[in-house]
């Protein structure tokens, strides 16, 4: 608890808290937004053609989709981490901040195991099964948890 | 402007909508899911359109633009909703004026895709290069929407003189 106070009231929070510079908070958070859109726009395209939207689309073509995702992961895990420090005391017994890590860690592993077992495999059938569309159902639901919040904290925080 | 942002601040609906202090914060996560499936949906088709994802029938990928469409939909309802609540926010701000206008361009663009570019993209061989024409279009929606994005976020911090 005394690492992540320390966290919160370094030098680093401070500056970066504080400076009138929009390249400082204003564009971490914008680069945070930046990256959401491009992981959880590229992982709701998979999963709505898991759901057999657009079921024309060979699901295997939608492999370079998954760079995607963790060059989208990357930019909001790293934009994230520095968001974090500033509040990092606050975040840590905020029990809304777990649920968004939470979702998002179980929506990424969703998404692993749809890409092993709909789009990795060999000779896939393009119509995708009962499981594996429970799954990209159950991702869906998960990132929009993780953005609702998301969203959240940004009010929690301005209520402490 | 500035006369009609006061008198919709003074209108009844302006009032009881931001009155409800839960219907901010639900338009704000609406407004975040919303641009998820439009830059998700609409982004798969411009990648397509700049010569990604080649063998795929353009035609096929169309079919996951409902979804797009679906996403613009709620954030068009949930920016208005914004722009009702907190009128002089918006309507003096140079940053939502320039969303807007990026809006247009988007807008402007996919209109020129469906009226010139459509019909030759959708009977077109999958694995062919795709012309330059086509590639131009895919990039300026894909640049469009995020520049939307950027000014959205960055509305709160850019130009308020502070």
């Amino acid at each position: 608890m005394a690492f992540f106070r320390s966290l919160q009231n370094s030098a680093f929070t401070e500056w970066f808290l504080g400076s009138d510079s929009i390249w400082a908070y204003p564009t971490v958070l914008t680069l945070h937004t930046v990256g959401m859109a491009i992981l959880v726009g590229a992982s709701f395209v998979i999963h709505l053609r898991v759901l057999q939207v657009a079921h024309a689309i060979p699901l295997q073509r939608l492999l370079p989709l998954y760079r995607f995702i963790w060059i989208g992961f990357t930019i909001s895990l790293l934009s994230g981490l520095a968001l974090f420090v500033t509040e990092a005391a606050d975040r840590i017994v905020d029990p809304v901040f777990y649920l968004k890590m939470g979702s998002i860690a179980a929506a990424l592993w969703l998404g692993l195991i749809v890409k092993r077992r709909a789009i990795d495999r060999r000779g896939a059938p393009e119509v995708t099964t009962g499981r594996s569309r429970s799954m990209a159902a159950a991702a869906l639901g998960l990132w929009t948890i993780a953005i609702v919040a998301g969203r959240l904290m940004a009010y929690l925080k301005s209520a402490a | 402007m500035q006369e009609f942002a006061t008198w919709l601040e003074s209108t009844w609906i302006s009032k009881s909508l931001f009155a409800m202090s839960w219907l901010w914060p639900l338009c704000e996560s609406l407004h975040f899911v919303g641009l998820c499936m439009l830059i998700g949906g609409a982004g798969l088709l411009d990648l397509r359109l700049m010569g990604m994802f080649r063998g795929v029938p353009v035609r096929h990928i169309k079919a996951m633009m409902p979804w797009a469409i679906g996403g613009f939909l709620i954030n068009a309802v949930t920016g208005l909703l914004f722009l009702i609540m907190q009128p002089h926010l918006y309507l003096s701000s140079a940053v939502w004026w320039t969303k807007v206008a990026f809006i247009g361009i988007a807008a402007a663009n996919a209109s020129l895709f469906e009226t010139r570019l459509a019909l030759p993209a959708l009977s077109m061989d999958p694995d062919a290069d795709m012309p330059r024409a086509m590639k131009v279009v895919g990039a300026c929606s894909l640049f469009s929407w995020f520049a939307v994005l950027y000014c959205g976020r960055m509305l709160p911090y850019l130009g308020t003189g502070n």
